[in-house]
């Protein structure tokens, strides 16, 4: 229960922080998805279940806050905690978090994330599908798991 | 039951993904209902008093560039309110000898930018103030710079606005010196388009836009930027057109809501026009 009301906290907080603060860390208009590899963590030290609905919990807030295209966020991180949650190892949860695995996870889980987000995101506009994969999608994804090294380290050290 | 209770739990993770996935889609679907609008809005106004707090915490270099910035446009204001006033007496006499209607003058509410959501490219901003001080969706935001965007959702104390780059934002606009009309859109990036500007119009770089009398929402006059590239692409019955916002989002942090809404006659007879022109293609 205790780590449920951490793990709450710890999302609003990211929430805004990913809502109002990220586009200072801004590089031609692409972000890094910090709420992507908080979702990661959450999978890899609660299982797919964990993952999937907190994914689901963090999406809509996120929605919600950002006020626009409510439910797309819900959707994407759902199925984001879901394939993250393949990774869960309950002996080797430490190990994953503090190595290179934890970039690869969310590399993976932050590309299938951000194709689906912005391939829905973009339409209606005259953004194409390539565009909307490579341009968006893929810089996301890069950033993401560039930032990803940072809770690494952190991880790697405090073992 | 028992063996169906039993498949349940052997997959448990796959319904609860397609439950999670269903209530997604329903939401996507839904996004425009009064329950929607409603948890919307109480985030709002939960969000906006976050943010009200944090902006509370002062920006002293920011304060001071915004001053310097200020004072010159206090120096270039003071020199074109002269300007006006001139040509506002020159209007009156004129308006007066031809009989024509008055325009109006807008009704201002200032509004502090207490939060951003530059989120690529559905931008929006939230503003401290809301319902209580009689701000509605749909209302135009203003800066002394021009055209913000325009109030989306309201809760008591707050309302976000979407601004004028954000994918879903339209308006219809005008090139100032030769009347050419075309609609504003943003597609991301540093520029917006003028789009349905056929090739025959006259447009030159450096153009003021400004918004036209045919939005039902949005006054006429207000400007919204300047024309930067004007291209002819030969397999195109338009020009691509793109025009840098005059105002600064990324230094936004005063606004004013013009406190109008859409004029209910115009709405109505143009709803009933296209009513009678639906019934009789009909």
């Amino acid at each position: 229960m205790g780590s449920q009301i951490k793990y709450f906290v710890i999302s609003l907080l990211l929430i805004v922080v990913q809502s109002q603060a990220m586009k200072l860390l801004s590089l031609e208009g692409i972000t890094p998805d910090i709420l992507t590899i908080w979702i990661v963590y959450i999978a890899l030290q609660q299982g797919q279940i964990g993952g999937t609905l907190w994914g689901f919990v963090i999406g809509l807030f996120f929605d919600l806050v950002t006020g626009n295209f409510i439910g797309l966020a819900a959707l994407t991180k759902t199925i984001c905690g879901f394939i993250a949650g393949y990774f869960f190892n309950e002996n080797k949860t430490a190990m994953t978090i503090s190595s290179y695995r934890f970039i690869l996870i969310v590399l993976i889980v932050s590309l299938i994330h951000n194709t689906i987000y912005f391939v829905v995101f973009t339409r209606g506009t005259d953004i194409g599908f390539l565009r909307a994969v490579f341009e968006f999608g893929m810089a996301t994804t890069l950033y993401t798991a560039t930032v990803s090294l940072l809770p690494m380290f952190i991880f790697s050290r405090k073992q | 039951m028992q063996r169906f209770l039993h498949i349940i739990v052997a997959f448990k993770e796959y319904f609860v993904v397609t439950l999670l996935i269903i209530i997604s889609l329903f939401f996507i679907s839904n996004n425009d209902n009064t329950q929607v609008r409603t948890i919307r809005s109480y985030t709002v106004g939960i969000l906006g008093f976050i943010q009200d707090g944090l902006s509370g915490i002062p920006n002293v270099v920011g304060l001071k560039r915004e001053n310097e910035i200020l004072r010159k446009l206090n120096v270039n204001l003071s020199a074109e309110v002269s300007r006006l006033r001139e040509a506002r007496l020159e209007n009156l006499r004129l308006h007066e000898m031809l009989g024509m209607k008055n325009r109006g003058e807008f009704s201002l509410l200032a509004a502090e930018v207490v939060g951003k959501s530059l989120h690529l490219l559905r931008n929006t901003v939230t503003l401290n103030v809301g319902e209580d001080d009689g701000i509605k969706s749909d209302m135009p935001i203003v800066s002394e710079l021009g055209l913000v965007g325009k109030v989306i959702a309201t809760s008591s104390h707050y309302a976000i606005g979407q601004l004028i780059i954000n994918k879903d934002f339209r308006t219809s606009a005008k090139v100032q010196r030769s009347r050419v009309d075309g609609i504003i859109a943003w597609d991301g990036g540093d520029f917006l388009q003028l789009k349905n500007v056929s090739k025959k119009q006259d447009i030159k770089e450096g153009d003021i836009v400004i918004t036209s009398e045919y939005s039902r929402i949005i006054p006429r006059g207000i400007k919204i930027g300047i024309v930067t590239k004007v291209i002819e692409n030969p397999g195109k019955l338009f020009k691509d057109i793109e025009l840098v916002p005059s105002v600064d989002f990324s230094s936004l942090e005063q606004v004013f809501i013009i406190t109008v809404l859409p004029d209910s006659e115009r709405t109505a007879l143009e709803a009933k026009i296209t009513h009678t022109n639906n019934g009789k293609s009909n």
